[in-house]
């Protein structure tokens, strides 16, 4: 249970470990090695042998439109599914290879749809983050508890503690689950579209939260994104996926190119470069051999903001 | 001002939920099934063809010569010979008791049972009933009785491979990449249907007509002539089922979240479904041995208890080891007094009632199904 403690605290040793992250094997926290995946049932792999490595203490945005096979790739980084080839490693070591409630102390995950019961609290939620550090008889400890409150407290959902996860609204809800999954109290932690379906007051709290992991702790995180300007303002990193194969990579500003929303995104778009990164204007959807299409494109704005903002 | 005054609701609305949904519910509940076990408990020993009065029986129940007795206590948990008992006391203890004991095993076996079946399923129609569990370990327990007499004293251990057996092919059937509730219960018809003509077609093997009444009883579920060797029988396994599913409850709470996120969490799912799984068959193949199958019990006590105390497990368990057995002494009561001197199988009873409340279920909720 204790094995590496001073590497799984995340949240609590971050800044006495943010000063050295080039100390052995933290320099590569999550690795993809030419992984390939695919779903039982599917002959096509989804991913076709992609190699990933998230950046150390950044956040690391995964994008791409609809069925790109970006969350199919978190799934596979956080040992959802199992690689048909190729590895991914935890910490320098074959995630295959390690015990479930190990990798559970490394890596969080936060799925894209979470159910629970209706009228579990949202404090007991929390405190499901804590099992992977709990053998099957441990009571609570002292540590869980602080462990949790720094989770309910980064989350800023102090004043639901009490409330019922069923009586919340979905971007209350979504706070809870975040605050379950930090609690987990990991190096790496996943995230699948937090920010979907919820109300922009919501999806700016999710993404100060991220900030706040990023900037005072340094916990590795990956996060997919469906909306391309809030990835580009919140990663250090990003990552453009299409057809279950990786497109381009780097810094926001060299990803978020118009060439690159054409290409992957299919649309047409102008890009300006701001303080907070780059801006996306979405102009309209680009159809199958509309090679020059950049003429008329006042038409429709709208319509090409739904798709992007889907 | 006004945050001051916030501050003091806030604290005390928080010991109000605490209270309210961790202690006073459940306390509530416990206190509540205690005493109506008790009264039917009470009723049950004080009435029957041999009748005596309400004063008589409790004096039978105090009987000194009982409570005190070493020899007494040993008779009924070991076997050994019964001392010398006045009438009324060996008609209490040795006849009316026991079937009052081993009713609140019974019903605390089936309750856990569900209970756990219906976590592990994610599954709120789930039960040993539905799973198929009951019919299986039937079959088997028909087996024994009809073809190989003499094993009988290993009943519950052939009663548990049975609903084993039942539930894989059950889980078989339903899975396609994963199970769903509506799949389950078909799966669980079907095996159901299975394993219901074979028992009937055991009946026609046996050799007299005392063996196809005594194993009518047990398809029913009956607790008429139940002694104090079926509580040897059941009462470790019934122990050790709850004690094993108390202590799996944060397991369960876990499962309720889903595949995923159990996974995500570092629990390995299938395993953790497996023995879980395994309790809850030890649990309903025990009540099954000493008290047949006895319908829709173990589906709708969870549904009563998770009602009053919420989906927590700790709770909800907690729950059912109160609740089942008080409401099976009740139905059991019905069952013995309801029709005297003429006693129905407590199965009827169960299903007469439970499959009016299974129906509300059905009608009351759009989403029929996960918990």
């Amino acid at each position: 249970m204790s094995q590496d403690n001073s590497n799984s605290d995340g949240i609590a040793t971050a800044n006495d470990t943010a000063a050295g992250p080039q100390s052995g094997r933290r320099d590569r926290p999550l690795v993809g090695d030419d992984v390939v995946l695919s779903y039982s049932g599917t002959d096509e792999p989804v991913i076709d042998g992609e190699s990933i490595t998230a950046e150390p203490g950044a956040v690391t945005a995964l994008v791409g439109p609809n069925g790109s096979g970006k969350s199919t790739l978190l799934k596979g980084l956080a040992n959802q599914l199992e690689p048909e080839a190729g590895s991914v490693l935890l910490d320098g070591q074959d995630i295959q290879t390690m015990g479930t409630k190990a990798i559970a102390r490394k890596l969080g995950l936060l799925s894209q749809e979470s159910t629970s019961p209706n009228s579990i609290s949202v404090e007991d939620l929390v405190y499901h983050g804590r099992y992977p550090h709990r053998g099957f008889f441990d009571s609570v400890t002292e540590e869980d508890e602080a462990a949790v409150e720094r989770a309910i407290d980064l989350a800023g959902c102090g004043h639901l503690r009490e409330r019922e996860v069923g009586s919340l609204s979905g971007g209350q809800k979504q706070l809870a689950w975040i605050a379950m999954v930090l609690a987990q109290d990991t190096d790496v932690l996943l995230l699948d579209e937090p920010t979907t379906f919820l109300d922009l007051h919501h999806q700016l709290e999710v993404m100060e939260i991220i900030e706040t992991l990023r900037d005072e702790s340094d916990i590795t995180i990956v996060v997919v994104l469906h909306d391309i300007e809030q990835a580009a303002r919140l990663a250090d990193r990003m990552v453009a996926l299409k057809d279950g194969e990786i497109q381009a990579r780097g810094r926001p500003e060299d990803v978020v190119t118009e060439q690159l929303l054409a290409e992957v995104f299919e649309i047409e778009a102008e890009v300006s470069a701001t303080a907070q990164g780059p801006r996306v204007n979405p102009i309209r959807a680009r159809h199958d051999g509309d090679e020059h299409a950049a003429g008329d494109d006042s038409a429709e704005p709208d319509r090409a903001e739904e798709i992007v903002a889907e | 001002m006004a945050s001051e005054t916030r501050g003091a609701t806030d604290v005390l609305s928080r010991a109000r939920t605490w209270l309210g949904t961790f202690d006073g519910s459940l306390i509530g509940l416990c206190v509540a099934s205690v005493a109506v076990a008790f009264v039917a408990g009470l009723l049950q020993v004080s009435f029957g063809a041999y009748s005596m009065t309400i004063l008589e029986a409790w004096q039978a129940v105090f009987d000194p010569k009982v409570l005190f007795s070493v020899q007494a206590w040993q008779s009924f948990f070991f076997g050994t010979e019964l001392p010398e008992l006045p009438k009324r006391t060996l008609i209490v203890w040795n006849i009316r008791m026991p079937r009052v004991i081993v009713a609140v095993l019974a019903g605390m076996c089936l309750a856990v049972s569900g209970a756990i079946f219906q976590a592990v399923t994610r599954n709120e129609l789930a039960s040993p009933f539905i799973l198929g569990v009951s019919s299986g370990a039937g079959l088997t327990v028909l087996l024994t009785l009809v073809l190989f007499s003499s094993l009988a004293p290993f009943l519950p251990l052939f009663a548990a491979i049975g609903g084993s057996i039942a539930f894989l092919l059950v889980y078989m059937i339903a899975w396609k990449g994963g199970t769903s509730p509506v799949r389950l219960v078909l799966a669980g018809v079907i095996v159901n249907m299975v394993f219901t003509s074979l028992q009937r077609g055991l009946f026609f093997f046996a050799d007299d007509l005392g063996v196809v009444q005594s194993a009518l009883a047990w398809i029913t579920g009956s607790l008429t002539g139940v002694g104090w060797e079926e509580f040897r029988i059941a009462v470790i396994p019934t122990l050790a089922a709850t004690l094993l599913a108390l202590a799996g409850a944060r397991q369960l709470n876990l499962l309720l979240l889903g595949e995923e996120t159990a996974n995500s969490l570092g629990m390995s799912v299938e395993r953790v479904r497996f023995m879980l799984s395994a309790v809850a068959i030890l649990a309903a193949s025990t009540a099954i041995s000493v008290a047949g199958i006895i319908g829709f019990f173990g589906l709708v006590v969870p549904h009563i208890v998770r009602l009053i105390v919420g989906s927590d497990y700790r709770r909800l368990l907690i729950g059912c080891v109160f609740v089942g057995p008080a409401l099976m002494v009740v139905a059991d009561v019905g069952a013995r007094l309801a029709l005297n001197p003429a006693q129905v199988p407590v199965g009827v009873v169960t299903g007469v009632v439970g499959g009016p409340y299974f129906l509300y279920l059905m009608r009351r909720q759009e989403q029929m199904g996960e918990i």
